[in-house]
């Protein structure tokens, strides 16, 4: 088993212990996510810049209580590993005790600690740009599924698509079709949220599904969406016809653990996020939707 | 994935869920999560109550007294059919023979 952080780290035994630095500057900015809002502090006008292009809309100005507090430091450009990304997968290095959670990844450090209230860091080299927004993307991603987490909500890998019933998401991995289902929804009208991950919550006892800024080939990242109620999950399978069929309470609970990224693969919270993936599991709205490129699904949905 | 086809299980044998998987029971089915693997799958009702009975101290024979008051089939039918579906679960990494026994 290799050691944490050595795909990305020069020398991983020097990982921060804790989260202290060198600021980058000393600009904040909020952004408000769901279980937000979120505060970054410790960012130069070049990286303030960035995520603010980056995030549009999502960006409050104002904010006097964040839900989370989260510090930008420098790291040492000659910390990190060159790594040839042609053909490459990126996946985050993760690594969770009970207490906190460490994050290593291309030109990246971060940790999350609960004191007990949950806190972020980031280490990074870059002071601002489109690498840079892409860094501090990879990081929120996991920091905000981790909040939702202690909210009893999830961060889902799946594309939504607003309907008048509500949002629908459609569940799958990398290449299960939910870009493909997103560009058939949007041609027959239906907006599409996300097509790579969205949040589900249980507000005051309803199932709601939360637009999130990360997104693939559909949705805009730049601006948020209200919240809708669940009108239907859908677990993709590709196929030459279309069709539905009812998925019993362990697929579909197997299913949205699949989809759960980051928090998923953490040992220590697993059986929590079992239990919460439960409750997000309306009665009879959750299927198995067997779909073909002639988009003849969509009117079925609504049966 | 198989892991070992070549476990060898008779009615004496004291099987326990493997170190790597974790599983739920959810109504008559269970979620069960290969942790290296980040695989999750859905077992179905016969493989849930094996599972359950998989606790590292009963024997495979010990599970065919109990299932036999569950199930309206013979004993030697059943027993023959536990010991099959045993072995397939511990091919597919599912069961392993517990330590100590």
């Amino acid at each position: 088993m290799s050691v944490f952080g050595s795909g990305f780290l020069i020398n991983p035994d020097l990982f921060p212990a804790r989260r202290s630095g060198e600021a980058w500057g000393s600009r904040e900015i909020a952004l408000t996510l769901p279980g937000g809002p979120y505060r970054f502090s410790g960012l130069n006008a070049e990286q303030e810049a960035a995520v603010r292009g980056r995030f549009g809309a999502y960006c409050a100005e104002g904010v006097e209580r964040a839900a989370v507090e989260s510090v930008l430091f420098r790291a040492a450009e000659a910390d990190f590993r060159t790594i040839d990304v042609r053909g490459w997968e990126y996946a985050l290095d993760l690594d969770a005790t009970p207490e906190a959670l460490r994050l290593a990844g291309l030109r990246l450090v971060g940790r999350l600690d609960w004191r007990p209230d949950l806190a972020g860091a980031l280490w990074t080299p870059d002071g601002g740009g489109v690498a840079f927004a892409g860094i501090f993307e990879n990081f929120l991603r996991v920091l905000v599924a981790y909040r939702l987490h202690e909210l009893g909500g999830a961060v889902l890998h799946c594309a939504a698509v607003a309907s008048p019933q509500g949002a629908r998401l459609f569940l799958g991995r990398s290449g299960a079709g939910k870009s493909t289902v997103s560009r058939l929804a949007q041609e027959h009208g239906a907006e599409v949220l996300s097509d790579d991950l969205n949040a589900l919550l249980l507000e005051a006892g309803a199932v709601t599904v939360e637009k999130l800024p990360f997104t693939g080939d559909y949705g805009d990242p730049r601006t948020p969406s209200p919240p809708a109620p669940l009108a239907g999950l859908y677990r993709l399978e590709k196929d030459t016809a279309d069709a539905l069929r009812p998925l019993s309470r362990a697929e579909a609970v197997a299913c949205l653990l699949a989809c759960s990224p980051y928090v998923n693969a953490d040992a220590h919270r697993r059986d929590e996020l079992f239990g919460d993936l439960l409750l997000l599991i309306p009665p009879q709205k959750a299927w198995a939707l067997r779909f073909s490129l002639g988009g003849g699904f969509w009117p079925i949905l609504s049966r | 994935m198989s892991t070992d086809s070549q476990i060898a299980i008779d009615t004496a044998t004291v099987l326990r869920p493997s170190r790597d998987i974790r599983h739920r029971r959810i109504d008559s089915e269970a979620v069960v999560v290969r942790q290296k693997a980040g695989e999750v799958l859905v077992m179905n009702e016969v493989a849930a109550r094996l599972l359950d009975l998989a606790d590292g101290r009963a024997s495979v024979g010990a599970w065919v007294d109990v299932l036999v008051e569950e199930y309206d089939v013979e004993r030697e039918t059943l027993e023959r059919d536990v010991l099959t579906f045993a072995a397939e679960l511990a091919a597919e990494g599912m069961l392993e023979i517990a330590d100590g026994v």
